[in-house]
């Protein structure tokens, strides 16, 4: 029989056979009939979705932008700028390529790692060897690259490598307050300076600027002079501060040596410190304006007050004795001009401890300053205050401060006795700014007049510039080293404010450990090494920041200025 | 007296070709060679590399099917169990000897070619249950220890894939042993229990999951999650579907696979090539194709005299359809990303053998439909 019949023969028998199924081999046909069904039934429900998500991918949404946040890091990116007072950038974003390796997609670790090293001979190849050829998922090999490094790389033609754009922290004006604006890491957080003080408003902050009190021209000046004085003198160290007495803003901190902190890697521990603000000095003579601040103010001397400074005081073990001894009587005038040691100790006595260190608390210097910066010295002060140590802190020894802390504490000593917060950044000049009266005014006058007295003709007549009128207070602090102070080893200091008819900045340099030079008759005290640098400071700042010139020979200037005192006897 | 023919219900050589269900060939030619135009296009209009060797796997695969068409179906019977246990045997081979392929053990290099023996589990599979289940009366289905064999025939090759690891495999070759168990039977409140105890065993599965496959997952749920990284794949498949539109961009005219956005183009992600090179129209149209021959699968099934035939050719259609169904769901966003190849389309030779040995199997049982099998066995008839 053929095939063909067979097979009708089958379709016959098909039928046929179901007829004698019934019970439980009936149940069982049911039982797969509904279940083929359900399958198909599934199946095709399936296909329905399918379908309709393409129509859906193809159609609906054809167009739809997709939200493909990711070639850029948006949020890092948006990191605020810094700028100055005037809007000027310290501080921005730029977009760089990081090279990164998916290890396991490298084909050969390393020649791969060797064609790498060969671009970027910065590299460690061992190190870069044992990253390719480890099993993980990712690794960086640099951040940050040049768009020449970037290139160099592609042109290699890797397999496993590839770019990830990475915003970079970017300071255009280099080492220009690189403390102040301090720096980020590679995930883009701040590590110090305002970077760090405002790392969330900056991360933040959508974008927006934060604005300095920083003046860039101001700072420049300050720079350059502290940068000159410190090459000149080969001081191991310098800071300056430069700060409006009205606002409290700081326009210019200056720390020596310091650091670009596009090139942070580089940048050493002495670098990176920051003396203007975290750094705490014996400050010495400097001192003495708020020994004879605070003598006015209590009333326990007028300016016509003498005190005997013809012997050195012994205290126990201690002598005080001075530099300039002039060995007779010396009126108030007459201490702060040659600044004697002995007749501050004398006021300072007078004053009391109590009372000194309640004025000198009010001052600031018994607390940190409120700076924005995480780098704030902790001021040091005698614990317990006697007597020997109201004596010393009345010329300036046994309390260590930061330049910033003088700075802020000058300011009501010359405008009109207001303690005013010191802050970095700017403030609206419509909104008088956080002070607390430390000081009468009668005071402040006096102080002014005292100042101006010691650039005229005392110790800081190297600090004068021509037209400003300037006044200060010089300071020359033997360094404690190992709680021994060295004599070779000074802090040499001078503290300026001009116009002392209406003073409006305070001015600060300080020279660590210079050497005296012949200019300067191998002298390397405040008056000779500080003062200068203010002076230039002073004529190269206040055109810029408009203050009036003085005609410092007028009459009417003269009077304003004089002093009434006598001389002390002998 | 039940057949009419050569001796014992054999048929001859030229009754197996005239039987042999020449439109079913036809689709899954057809389909094969959507995906040589695919591999072409995304080769920038070249047969090399992709598309020729390809064409020389689909000439091997579609030989080997032609060859397995002609097996008696009773021989299929006979090798079934040997068959599954020399797959069981290879995969726990593979753990101990297998070569490492991205990342994860799955090949066994036998010289001149790799087997990955989860694929060969798959037949193995389908053959074992259908074999177990033609001798099982539906009364014995409904009991708890003639399932107990079956349940293990099916997890004891999952586990073995899971260490592997390739859990998309493993949770595939489940499915398709499931879908077994459905079509003979088993009773529904037994696929509720299983069901509950995967669902309460979820959060225990999660920690045991390797990170990349925690990564799928998330990104699953949302592929804007990591764009440059885990869910790049998915998004890129967005854009090139959505570019695509109705007609598509014509042939060897798709941006994203050209250009390199598209990853595992020419692999697990043809769909999109296709899709974006011929639109929507292409899509449903190669979906249409797909649905035919899964038609034809079911049809042959319900015409298939003995139970094992009827579930040999369920079995395979159930591979082929998840095979489908997981990969364009895949690259559609659907569903988490596995490593599941488009049948027929994606470069690849193991599955596009593995797919045409199962329709051999599928066409042995069309051609051998009106074979009766008595329940005892295939060996009653010698």
């Amino acid at each position: 029989m053929s095939a063909a019949t067979s097979h009708t023969y089958d379709r016959l028998a098909g039928p046929r056979e179901r007829i004698r199924i019934d019970g439980i081999a009936k149940q069982a046909l049911d039982t797969g009939r509904v279940r083929l069904i359900a399958v198909a039934a599934a199946f095709g429900l399936c296909f329905v979705v399918l379908g309709a998500r393409l129509v859906d991918l193809t159609l609906l949404r054809a167009g739809e932008p997709i939200a493909v946040a990711p070639a850029v890091r948006v949020a890092p990116l948006a990191r605020g700028d810094i700028v100055d007072r005037n809007g000027l950038l310290l501080a921005t974003n730029l977009k760089t390529a990081s090279l990164y390796a998916h290890p396991r997609k490298v084909l050969d670790p390393h020649a791969s790692a060797a064609a790498i090293a060969r671009v970027l001979p910065e590299i460690d190849l061992a190190d870069l060897q044992t990253k390719l050829a480890s099993d993980r998922g990712f690794v960086w090999i640099k951040r940050n690259l040049t768009p020449r490094e970037q290139d160099a790389v592609n042109r290699l033609g890797l397999p496993g490598v590839g770019f990830m754009d990475e915003p970079r922290r970017i300071y255009p004006q280099g080492r220009l307050a690189a403390h102040v604006l301090g720096y980020t890491g590679v995930d883009n957080h701040g590590l110090s300076g305002i970077e760090k003080g405002f790392d969330e408003t900056l991360m933040e902050g959508a974008g927006k600027p934060v604005q300095l009190s920083i003046d860039v021209r101001v700072q420049h000046a300050l720079w350059e002079e502290l940068q000159a004085a410190m090459v000149l003198h080969r001081a191991i160290g310098a800071a300056g501060v430069v700060m409006d007495v009205q606002s409290g803003e700081l326009l210019a901190v200056v720390s020596l040596p310091d650091f670009d902190p596009n090139q942070i890697n580089e940048a050493t521990a002495d670098q990176l410190f920051n003396r203007a603000t975290l750094g705490v000095y014996e400050m010495g003579s400097t001192f003495k304006a708020f020994t004879v601040a605070a003598a006015l103010e209590y009333r326990t001397a007028d300016l016509d007050r003498v005190f005997d400074a013809s012997e050195p005081i012994k205290v126990s073990r201690y002598t005080i004795k001075d530099d300039h001894a002039k060995n007779r009587w010396l009126s108030v005038p007459e201490i702060f001009m040659y600044s004697s040691n002995i007749g501050a100790a004398k006021m300072a006595l007078e004053v009391g401890g109590t009372r000194q260190r309640d004025f000198l608390r009010r001052l600031g210097f018994l607390s940190k300053a409120p700076l924005e910066v995480p780098e704030v010295g902790q001021p040091m002060w005698p614990q317990p205050w006697r007597d020997i140590n109201t004596m010393t802190v009345g010329f300036g020894h046994g309390i260590a401060v930061s330049p910033v802390q003088i700075a802020a504490a000058f300011s009501p000593l010359v405008n009109g006795g207001l303690m005013v917060s010191p802050t970095l950044r700017k403030r609206n000049p419509a909104v008088d700014p956080p002070a607390e009266r430390v000081l009468s005014s009668e005071t402040s006058e006096k102080l002014r007049r005292l100042m101006r007295l010691v650039v005229e003709k005392g110790t800081g007549s190297r600090g004068a510039a021509n037209g400003w009128l300037v006044g200060g207070k010089t300071g020359t602090a033997e360094k404690a080293v190992n709680g021994v102070y060295k004599r070779n080893a000074l802090l040499s200091s001078f503290v300026s404010s001009f116009p002392m008819t209406d003073p409006r900045y305070v001015v600060i340099a300080i020279l660590d450990e210079p050497k005296g030079i012949k200019e300067t008759h191998n002298f390397a005290t405040g008056g000779w090494t500080a003062a200068p640098v203010t002076g230039r400071v002073i004529a190269r700042i206040a055109p810029v920041l408009a203050v009036d010139p003085v005609n410092e020979k007028s009459d009417e200037v003269q009077r304003s200025m004089t002093v009434s005192a006598r001389r002390g006897r002998n | 007296m039940a057949f009419i023919g050569t001796r014992n219900g054999e048929l001859t050589f030229l009754q197996k070709v005239r039987n042999i269900n020449w439109l079913l060939v036809l689709l899954l030619g057809l389909v094969a060679t959507t995906g040589f135009f695919a591999l072409y296009s995304v080769a920038g209009g070249k047969i090399d590399p992709w598309a020729s060797r390809q064409m020389m796997r689909f000439a091997l695969g579609a030989t080997l099917m032609m060859a397995v068409a002609m097996v008696d179906i009773r021989a299929l019977m006979r090798i079934a169990y040997p068959f599954y246990f020399v797959s069981l045997v290879l995969l726990a081979i593979v753990e101990f000897f297998g070569s490492i392929g991205m990342g994860a053990q799955r090949w066994l290099d036998l010289g001149i070619i790799n087997l990955q023996p989860s694929e060969l589990m798959r037949l193995a599979l389908v053959l074992a249950l259908a074999r177990y289940f033609h001798s099982l009366s539906y009364e014995d289905i409904g009991r708890v220890r003639w399932i107990v064999i079956p349940v293990l025939m099916i997890v004891l090759p999952a586990g073995l894939v899971i260490i592997q690891p390739d859990l998309g495999t493993a949770l595939l070759t489940m499915m398709t042993g499931a879908g077994i168990l459905f079509l003979v039977g088993v009773r529904w409140w037994k696929f509720a229990v299983v069901a509950v105890v995967a669902l309460a065993a979820m959060p225990l599965a999660w920690q045991r999951l390797h990170g990349y496959q925690k990564d799928r997952i998330l990104t699953f749920l949302n592929p804007e999650r990591d764009p440059l990284g885990a869910g790049y794949h998915i998004l890129q498949s967005k854009i090139a579907l959505g570019s695509g539109g109705l007609w598509g961009k014509g042939f060897l005219q798709g941006t994203q696979s050209h250009l390199n956005f598209l990853p595992e183009k020419q692999t697990d992600f043809v769909f999109t090539t296709l899709a974006e090179e011929f639109g929507m129209i292409g899509g449903v149209a190669l979906l249409a194709v797909y649905i035919m021959i899964l038609a034809y699968g079911f049809a042959i099934g319900v015409r298939s005299r003995s139970q094992f035939g009827r579930l040999v050719a369920f079995g395979v259609t159930i591979t082929f359809f998840i095979y489908i169904f997981v990969n364009v769901a895949m690259v559609m966003g659907l569903v988490p990303i596995v490593g599941i190849p488009l049948p027929l389309v994606s470069y690849g030779g193991t599955a596009m053998v593995t797919i045409l040995v199962g329709f051999g199997l599928v066409l042995s049982v069309s051609i051998h439909r009106d074979v009766p099998i008595p329940r005892r066995g295939p060996f009653d008839l010698f």
